[in-house]
């Protein structure tokens, strides 16, 4: 890329402030990469408006100069969607970050970009009301990240995912023209013309950087029944969770832990699992109390049908909460086990689930690697966490063939790459195993609509981009 | 006219776009399960037809639109080459999602061949109740209660009895038989509630007036001012759980087209020769 020309810099400053730009080498470092520490790339600048109209002039300042922008959030992107591949100007929302309303008859919050997910739910849960969407994430997470990856988490079996909860956000165009797009804050659910909402959820940052978003509100549930169930083998969890859906029954969210993971997971914080359980699954009903009792009853008789060895309710709400918080500390406790870790989030279609883990297993074991897996199994979604050690030689590319070995198949099981954490510079070239040259060029159309430079967030998604594979030992980050 | 594949334990069918609504739910039945939408007409109406303008009933309030229970689909462009997006599993985050962006959009961008649905259990239980009032005012008063309440109703519906009056909510439960007991008594508490069904949509939508049905969409605590306004108004039935109203009589003005220009380069992208025609349900 040229040399940018120094007058972009202070006129960037002019527009953000100077605590707002960033362009010293070690403070850049900060944003050469997300969560997905595999491959590293140096931003030219970043910079953090503080409102929509900052975010505009500094969008059409970069539009003049033709550089790539690049919307961020926290950076907890799991497939390098964040990453300056070939430079270009980071444009971070993490100065976007206020609640600007909530309306609780409409049940809708108008907010800022940068908003991280739990805030949303904080400030409304004393009026009995949350934002669905769950990522483990979700304290840190921002609500425009969640868009852009369509996020979802545990519960997402019954509540849909970020989609089924955004009802419209305004979007500045790479060009600098700003669009609302689905509802607006005070007008009706259905609005005219195409879904442009729809078709910008899930679309990586690639379209264009938004500001502010309208969100659904949800009526928290009254009642809850919340089980541990303790298996012998991941296999009998699996099947569990193929029976409960083929009855019917859909149970606010079934995740499966295997054993090395609720190892992990007991070691570093002392829940009280079991060290010796093949697989736990943690399953939740919620709705009213009339009738839970009934389908609990349900559940449990197919947890016994499927060998499970000990049930265990959580009998209060804060022992439901140390249920929950297990779950969503698995990723923390891996450090613990190993040094360097890759994860994965195919999906299967529902009863594929325990030939998948199965694959899983033997996959690792082929390469000599260890694996442990926690899976949104009722979804179908997996996340097997693949170790390596990077010290190691060799430890790396195993690892990767590893992982994209685990992909494949679930494609081929009629499933897809990624559920939740999306395809960024990591899985591009898995796309094409799920689509066909077609599927992506109508891909294109849609993205040429929004940027016709092709300058927002570049080198994401399609198989072709610019890359290349830079281990740097030294600098993995561990989360 | 066909079910291409059906897999209940994974709650996804796959049909052709020619299928009619009530042909997919008969092969669902069996299983015990349905695809949660309820447009008026499901005898006469197909899939694609759905699709393409995104349709709904009364149970959206519960289950919201079609445009939820997309997981796939298979579609021709304007130069004739055929695309998928998405996949046949619950959630998926590779690509984008061109599901959202064919639904609704009236064939505009591409025509759907096949189609790729989530499905649902059917519920053990459902019920419906209604309450009658002198005014709207009343009614949509009744209405927020119910959406303010701790209940969940999965129909929420307002209608004047095709202009004859009394203002109706019509209010519906699904789940277990326990839930929906306790939901519907519940109910009872807050306003004298009688047995229900749903044929007030089916007797808006079906009545033989020639005047064409048409459709706002506005704030749910905006319904009552809303409806108060509009004059020259016959039958009216309202989703009043999500503010739609559809309506029979005067044309009450319509509905901001917004973001025009992007709306229309995307037109030119899919079809640049203008060969795709808007269709309508
Ligand atoms: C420990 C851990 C657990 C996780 N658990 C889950 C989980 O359970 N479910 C799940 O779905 N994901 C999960 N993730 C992945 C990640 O948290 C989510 O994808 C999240 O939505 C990313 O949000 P972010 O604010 O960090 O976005 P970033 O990582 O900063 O960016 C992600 C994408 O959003 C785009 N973007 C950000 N802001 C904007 C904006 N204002 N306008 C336009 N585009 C924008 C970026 O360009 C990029 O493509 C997890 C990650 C970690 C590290």
């Amino acid at each position: 890329m040229a040399a940018i020309a120094p007058s972009f810099f202070s006129e960037l400053r002019a527009i953000c402030g100077d605590d707002g730009v960033i362009t010293q080498s070690e403070r850049l470092m900060v944003y050469e990469c997300d969560a997905y520490t595999m491959e590293k790339h140096l931003p030219d600048a970043v910079a953090l408006p503080r409102t929509t109209e900052e975010v505009v002039r500094a969008v059409k300042l970069c539009a003049q100069h033709h550089l790539p922008i690049i919307p961020r959030g926290t950076g907890t992107s799991l497939s390098g969607a964040v990453l300056a591949v070939d430079g270009g100007i980071i444009i971070g929302t993490t100065r976007l970050n206020r609640i600007l309303n909530v309306d609780y008859r409409n049940r809708r919050a108008l907010v800022e970009a940068g908003v991280p997910n739990l805030w949303i739910t904080n400030a409304v849960k004393e009026r009995g009301l949350m934002f669905a969407p769950d990522p483990s994430s979700q304290p840190s997470s921002t609500i425009a990240g969640n868009i852009a990856f369509n996020a979802g988490g545990p519960h997402t079996l019954k509540h849909g995912a970020t989609t089924n909860h955004v009802l419209g956000f305004d979007l500045v165009l790479p060009d600098g023209e700003v669009v609302w797009l689905g509802s607006t804050p005070e007008g009706g659910d259905d609005v005219e013309g195409y879904d442009l909402r729809g078709a910008v959820i899930g679309s990586e940052g690639m379209f264009g950087v938004i500001t502010r978003v309208v969100v659904r509100l949800m009526k928290t549930p009254r009642a809850f029944r919340t089980m541990l169930a303790v298996f012998n083998s991941a296999d009998d969890a699996s099947h569990t969770v193929s029976d409960i859906i083929a009855a019917g029954i859909i149970p606010v969210a079934m995740e499966l832990m295997d054993q090395p993971i609720t190892r992990a997971i007991e070691e570093a914080y002392h829940f009280g699992l079991p060290m010796d359980a093949g697989a736990v699954l943690i399953i939740e009903l919620e709705g009213h109390e009339a009738g839970l009792d009934r389908q609990l009853e349900r559940v449990i008789e197919l947890c016994r049908k499927n060998r499970s060895r000990d049930l265990k309710p959580a009998r209060t709400p804060e022992e439901r909460a140390a249920l929950w918080k297990c779950r969503k500390s698995a990723f923390g406790a891996i450090g613990r086990i190993s040094p360097n870790f890759v994860t994965q989030d195919g999906v299967v279609p529902r009863t594929k689930l325990p030939e998948i883990m199965q694959f899983i297993y033997d996959a690792a074991k082929k390469l000599g690697l260890g694996v442990a897996n926690v899976a949104h199994a009722g979804d179908g979604n997996i996340h097997p966490i693949i170790f390596y050690d990077e010290r190691i030689e060799g430890d790396v590319e195993k690892a990767y063939a590893c992982s994209t070995a685990i992909v494949r198949r679930c494609i081929e099981l009629g499933g897809t790459a990624t559920g939740e954490h999306g395809i960024g510079v990591e899985k591009v070239e898995l796309m094409s195993l799920q689509y066909s040259a077609d599927d992506l060029e109508a891909m294109q159309r849609l993205r040429r609509a929004f940027d016709p430079e092709g300058r927002c967030n570049p080198h994401k998604m399609f198989p072709g981009g610019k890359r290349c594979l830079n281990f740097n030992p030294q600098r993995q980050v561990a989360i | 006219m066909s079910i291409v594949s059906y897999a209940p334990d994974d709650l996804t069918v796959t049909v052709t776009a020619d299928t009619t609504l009530a042909a997919l739910q008969q092969h669902l039945s069996p299983r015990n399960q349905w695809l949660p939408v309820d447009p008026p007409n499901p005898a006469r109406l197909t899939i694609g037809e759905i699709v393409n303008c995104d349709v709904s009933g009364p149970r959206r309030y519960g289950y919201g639109t079609v445009r939820e229970h997309v997981l796939s689909l298979r579609a021709e462009l304007a130069d004739g080459r055929m695309i998928k997006s998405g996949a046949s599993v619950v959630k998926n985050a590779a690509g984008y999602d061109l599901c959202r962006l064919f639904t609704g959009a009236r064939g505009e961008l591409a025509t759907v061949r096949e189609v790729c649905f989530k499905v649902q259990p059917r519920p053990e239980a459902e019920q419906f109740g209604k309450a009658e009032f002198p005014t709207v005012e009343a009614a949509c008063g009744f209405v927020e209660k119910l959406d303010t309440s701790e209940l969940t109703p999965t129909v929420l519906d307002l209608h004047n009895a095709g202009g004859a009056g009394p203002w109706t909510v019509v209010v519906g439960f699904a789940g277990t038989r326990e839930e929906v007991d306790w939901q519907r008594k519940q109910t009872g508490s807050l306003a004298a509630v009688a047995d229900a069904n749903l044929d007030h949509d089916e007797q808006f939508w079906s009545a033989t007036a020639a005047r064409p049905v048409r459709k706002l969409s506005v704030l749910p605590s905006k319904l009552a001012a809303t409806i108060a306004a509009m004059r020259g108004v016959t039958s009216l039935v309202a989703r009043a759980g999500n503010g739609i109203i559809y309506y029979r009589g005067e044309d009450q003005g319509t509905a901001i087209v917004p973001s025009t220009k992007l709306m229309q380069r995307l037109k030119h992208e899919f079809d640049p020769a203008k060969k795709l025609q808007a269709r309508h349900a």
